[in-house]
């Protein structure tokens, strides 16, 4: 039909063609036709129209030909080319569901025309996208299953495999290829194929079907799995089915870990004694322990905690009861209470309830677990003790009464003020036994009228309750009089008595009386007070018995005081020598005196055992000095054999004894003896001996006293003897403190001076004695020059006091005013128990070193600036020379100078010799006698020069006649040379020097004065010090050494040099020699 | 031609230096005090001043701080001749502007040719 369309449209569009040539065609035909007839018509001759005619018809013919041709191509050309816009959709359709099958879906076309085929390539269009959306849709679930983490299979009707995702082959390690083609109950064993089996079955239901299975995995383990399946119907009829296979290995490992961790807690709490509850927050028991379930049955779970745990039928808190529980829904924290219950049959309990909070992962309090623990005897224990520590402190209380007093009347009063006080008694009283006469009679009595007191005075043993508890010996207890059948007098009814009670007073064996306490209402002693109220009766009767027994005793005691007074008298006596004397000799001889005259002793004596022998520490009755060797080693003595045993020795005759050997001080004529070891602790030491010429008889308590005082000799003497060598060493240490040039001082640890030696106390100018117990930085000079120091000495025992020891220099101003450099050093003191207790801190003056220090430097710098001046000349001079830089007369100048330079070096070193020789003392003295004219003539010219240069000029003056003076001339000259050459060169143009020489009585005294410079105050006392510039030093050369070899000149002389001068004025230097000189 | 002032109070000195510099082409004017010395260098104008430290009535070290606070003279450089070789005098004279010091005893070669390289520089 489509190609007869073409066809149609083709032939159309040729016949419009055609149309469209002809037409114009005819009527150019037509129009030529016209022409030729009007030739014809108008042509003389046939011959003529018959041409025309033919030619026409020619002409007419070959037109047809040639216009029918081109017609025919041009309407076949047009045709083809209209029917293209049909052949186009065509060929598109042709190339686009190629493409499609080919895989492209992208593939649109284009509407031409709205025809048919328009509406063809429309619906094209639309097939095309449909197919692409569903093919996506496709790839989409594709991607899904075969992203799914979980396995999926599509089973067939027969539970075949028809495929499978990767997460399958993954989990089981079956291939996909294996998989397909393989039945279901080939992957599992024989009791989960029938699982499998049942849930595979969908006849006659469509719903999915979810089960729990084991798949044999291809390594052999089994893996659980959930599977979802669903079955996919058409027509009604399971044609396949969809299984999602979650793997359940992580839910069986956590269910068995749950149900692990739940059998656990299980036994933990079946463990615990104690009930346990895990309720809900209605109050039903989740849970229970088995003591819970042993007592209350297995079927407690989902009952309310308060009826199955308290029997009530509604909650605690409404019962006026604490729930902890309850507590623990509210707020979230623990809880615990104690509840008191009490039985039908009217038994108490007690019970201990806790509750702690069980929260969920909101932290929401969904549980309580309670543990409940039965303390009821516990409590009672509580009580007990309650009432035990009730009945102490009573007893207690009473005792203190007892221990207090030994008066009888006292103890008893107390004693009842207690009982009534304690029983909450109205009032009592007290009957003591009198054996002679069998009665009790009352001592004491409280709360009765005298009348009642008058009747009931007296009581015979076995007469009314006292007089039945006193034959007894058993406490009686009535709690209401009026309803007791034993009581005999009718005075206690009339009372008014209800309670009464009588207790026993027991002594050791005996009943020493009792007790009756009473109140005026009914009062019922419970079995804790009967008890209670015994033992104070056996206490009191006990202090009763031993208050009797003191009273004997005391009459006892004060016939042995006076027996022992004298005794003691002589311990005292011996003991306050021993404690006020400290020279052993004299505290020995005095205490061996006092043992004699307390023993009427005649001969007593005190030996010490030293290097091995015994000699004798003191005596009385015997004149042998001190540390005699009464027994060697080995002889067979009395002492010997006492300390050897250790023990007291008595001899009483010594008629009948022939153990022992004497020694040949003790005269023939003792009788008897008595020997006593002295111990010091553990240790004899030596021993005490008293010897009687008549024959005595040694008591025991003798004995004793003897070894007290034995004791205390011995201590004494090994106190003395340690205090001996103490102060010994204290002495010694005490004479190296205070000989020691360098100060010390010693300090506790508030920094309070223990003690200080004398370079201390010279340094800050104050006694010793003062200064002790004061502050230590409190004692140097206040100044504000000293804040550095005093904050030093602080820094240096600080560290001392944290066991560092220090060194640290700081200058100080002493009490004179001199600033001096001291080198502290510090270091702490440490006890045996290794506590610091103090710091001893040893000042040093090192002013002298570092000024020795500083004078070296400044020796160095001089020296060495006074010879490198000459050496310049010397070496820069003879490089000159040899470089060829000065020649003929030039060279031979530099020779000079160099010369001349050597030999002002070589001076200046001879200069630096003689001092240290003049200091060293090997330099001879040649003393001759002095002609003081001629040498100051000779000094003039010396200096002619040197004053010309300064235009100065030299007097000199010898006062009146001088003895003659004998000395060292050269170094006289030499002395004379450097104090001239000093005026000259520390003077400007003009200058005057004056020597004047006199004799003052035994001196010879020189004056060399000048109008120089001056020398600055503070340099005078520095003047004579070796290589010492002053702060006229940088303008003059020198070596510093003429001053000091002056001043070691004059010193040779045996006299002194003294400076005077005033700044810009002048200087006098005075030269003082005596004429005789000391050797 | 350049010029050097020396200023020592030991006449050898100075006439070891003269001798030096003059054999190397350099004009030498010597001074045996130091008291006169700025007038004259002010006058003279010299291209480098050698000073003695230690010299009688004005030290060297004076001297220098004088010509260097006296803005007609501050920039002459100064060579001191110095027996001290103490590193704390050093650091004074270098603080005072001096610019290097010659320690004696020295080479008058050697003293040459520092003087050569300062008057290049300078």
């Amino acid at each position: 039909m489509f190609k007869q369309k073409i066809l149609h449209r083709i032939f159309l569009a040729f016949l419009i063609f055609a149309l469209i040539f002809i037409i114009p065609f005819s009527l150019t035909v037509h129009k030529e036709l016209k022409k030729m007839v009007e030739k014809e018509e108008k042509a003389e001759t046939p011959e003529e129209k018959e041409r025309i005619h033919s030619e026409f018809q020619t002409q007419f013919r070959d037109s047809i030909v040639v216009f029918s041709f081109y017609t025919f191509v041009f309407a076949f050309f047009l045709s083809l080319f209209f029917s293209r816009s049909l052949l186009k959709p065509i060929r598109d359709f042709f190339e686009g569901a190629k493409s499609i099958k080919e895989g492209n879906l992208d593939v649109r076309l284009e509407v031409i025309n709205e025809d048919e085929l328009g509406e063809v390539t429309r619906s094209f269009n639309e097939m095309a996208a449909s197919l692409q959306k569903k093919t996506e849709e496709l790839k989409r679930k594709e991607l899904y299953v075969s992203t799914m983490m979980d396995p999926l299979w599509v089973l067939s009707d027969n539970n075949v495999i028809t495929d499978v995702n990767p997460a399958s082959a993954k989990l089981f390690g079956y291939s996909r290829d294996f998989m397909i083609g393989t039945s279901v109950f080939d992957v599992v064993d024989g009791e989960n194929s029938k699982i499998l089996k049942s849930n595979l079955n969908f006849e006659g239901k469509s719903s999915s079907s979810i089960f729990e299975i084991s798949i044999i995995a291809k390594n052999g383990s089994l893996i659980p799995v959930l599977i979802t399946c669903s079955p996919i119907l058409k027509d009604d009829q399971v044609t396949d089915k969809i299984c999602i296979l979650k793997d359940f290995r992580r839910e069986h490992q956590l269910r068995d870990a749950l149900r692990e961790s739940r059998d656990s807690l299980e036994s933990i709490m079946d463990s615990i004694e104690d009930d346990l509850l895990v309720i809900d927050r209605e109050f039903k028991i989740v849970r229970a322990n088995k003591a819970v379930k042993a007592k209350k049955g297995e079927g407690v779970i989902g009952n309310y905690c308060y009826s199955t745990l308290h029997d009530l039928s509604m909650p605690c808190w409404q019962a006026e009861s604490d729930c902890p529980s309850k507590k623990v829904f509210e707020t979230g924290r623990i809880s615990k209470t104690v509840h008191r219950h009490a039985s039908i049959a009217g038994n108490i309990s007690f019970h201990d309830i806790v509750s702690y909070p069980i929260t969920d992962q909101k932290g929401n309090v969904t549980h309580a677990i309670e543990f409940i623990r039965d303390v009821t005897e516990e409590k009672e224990h509580e009580r007990k003790i309650t009432q035990r520590n009730r009945e102490l402190t009573a007893i207690n209380s009473i005792a203190d009464i007892l221990s207090r007093s030994l008066n009888i009347e006292e103890i008893l009063s107390g004693v009842m003020g207690k009982l009534i006080e304690l029983l909450r008694m109205d009032g009592g009283g007290i009957y003591l036994m009198d054996e002679a006469n069998r009665e009790l009679i009352c001592a004491y009595h409280r709360g009765i009228s005298e009348e009642f007191a008058r009747i009931t005075r007296r009581l015979r043993i076995g007469e009314d309750i006292p007089g039945k508890v006193a034959a007894t010996g058993q406490l009686i207890t009535i709690p209401d009089i009026e309803s007791d059948q034993r009581i005999e007098r009718s005075i206690l009814k009339h009372a008014g008595m209800k309670g009464y009670c009588v207790i026993p007073i027991k002594g050791k064996e005996r009943i020493v009386g009792v007790f009756c306490i009473f109140s005026f209402s009914p009062h019922t002693f419970a079995v804790e007070e009967e008890r209670l109220l015994n033992s104070i009766g056996e206490m009191t009767g006990i202090a009763i018995e031993n208050i009797r027994l003191y009273e004997e005793m005391r009459n006892l005691y004060k016939y042995l005081r006076q027996r022992r007074e004298d005794d003691h008298k002589s311990i005292l006596s011996l003991s306050s020598k021993l404690t006020a004397d400290l020279d052993i000799k004299a505290v020995m001889n005095s205490s061996i005196e006092l043992i004699k005259g307390a023993f009427k002793a005649d001969l007593a004596w005190l030996l010490e055992i030293k290097d091995q022998d015994l000699i004798l520490k003191a005596a009385s009755g015997l004149n042998i000095s001190r540390g005699e060797t009464i027994y060697t080693k080995g002889t067979s003595s009395l002492e010997w054999f006492t300390i050897e045993k250790n023990m007291p020795v008595i001899i009483p005759a010594f008629s009948s004894e022939n153990r022992f050997h004497f020694s040949d001080y003790l005269m023939p004529v003792y009788k008897s003896a008595v020997c006593i070891p002295v111990h010091a602790g553990e240790k004899v030491i030596g021993a005490l001996t008293l010897y009687y010429v008549v024959s005595k008889e040694i008591k025991e308590d003798d004995i004793h006293f003897l070894q007290i005082v034995s004791s205390i000799l011995a201590v004494a003497l090994e106190r003395s003897e340690t205090y001996e060598k103490t102060l010994l060493e204290r002495e010694m240490s005490d004479t190296i403190l205070q000989s020691i040039s360098d100060g010390i001082l010693t300090v506790d640890t508030k920094c309070r001076i223990i003690s200080v030696n004398k370079t201390i106390s010279n340094i800050i100018g104050v006694n010793q004695e003062q200064i002790l117990g004061k502050q230590c930085c409190d004692i140097f000079n206040y100044s504000r020059e000293n804040n550095s120091f005093r904050w030093t000495l602080g820094a240096c025992l600080n560290s001392a006091l944290e066991r560092r020891s220090e060194n640290i220099e700081a200058d100080l101003i002493t009490a004179a005013g001199r600033k001096i450099s001291v080198m502290i050093s510090s270091s702490p003191v440490i006890d045996s128990d290794g506590k610091v207790v103090g710091v001893v801190n040893a000042l040093r003056n090192v002013t002298r070193e570092k000024e020795i220090d500083r004078m070296k430097t400044e020796f160095v710098n001089t020296v060495s600036h006074q010879f490198r001046t000459p050496l310049s000349a010397i070496i820069g001079m003879t490089e000159m020379i040899i470089d060829g830089d000065v020649k003929d007369d030039k060279a031979k100048e530099y020779l000079t100078t160099v010369l001349s330079e050597g030999k002002r070096l070589s001076e200046m070193v001879e200069d630096l010799l003689n001092i240290a020789r003049i200091e060293s003392g090997r330099e001879p003295f040649r003393e001759e006698a002095i002609d003081f004219n001629l040498m100051l003539n000779d000094l003039k010219k010396l200096f002619t020069n040197a004053l010309k240069k300064k235009k100065g000029k030299l007097t000199t003056v010898i006062n009146g006649d001088i003895k003659e003076f004998t000395g060292d001339k050269g170094k006289l000259s030499q002395l004379m040379k450097n104090l001239i050459s000093n005026s000259i060169a520390y003077s400007d143009e003009g200058c005057s020097i004056n020597i004047s020489i006199a004799q003052k009585d035994d001196n010879l005294e020189i004056n060399v004065s000048d109008n120089g410079w001056g020398i600055p105050e503070e340099d005078i006392p520095h003047l004579t010090e070796r290589f010492y510039r002053g702060r006229h030093g940088q303008a003059v050369k020198g070596t510093g050494l003429g001053l000091a070899l002056c001043k070691d000149i004059v010193t040779l002389h045996g006299g002194n040099i003294s400076f005077k001068s005033t700044p810009d004025q002048g200087t006098t230097v005075t030269l003082n020699f005596p004429y005789r000189r000391k050797a | 031609m350049s010029k050097v002032i020396v200023i020592d109070d030991e006449p050898f000195i100075l006439m070891m230096i003269e001798d030096k510099l003059k054999s190397a082409g350099i004009g030498v004017i010597t001074l045996k005090e130091s008291i006169n010395a700025v007038s004259l260098i002010k006058k003279e104008r010299p291209d480098l001043i050698i000073l003695d430290w230690m010299m009688p009535e004005l030290s060297g070290i004076d001297l220098c701080k004088i010509l260097k606070n006296d803005p007609e003279t501050a920039d002459i450089p100064i060579f001191m001749l110095t027996a001290k070789g103490q590193e704390s005098d050093q650091q004074m004279g270098l603080k005072c502007g001096v610019e290097q010091f010659i320690t004696k005893p020295f080479s008058p070669k050697a003293l040459l040719e520092k003087i050569e390289q300062a008057l290049k520089r300078n």
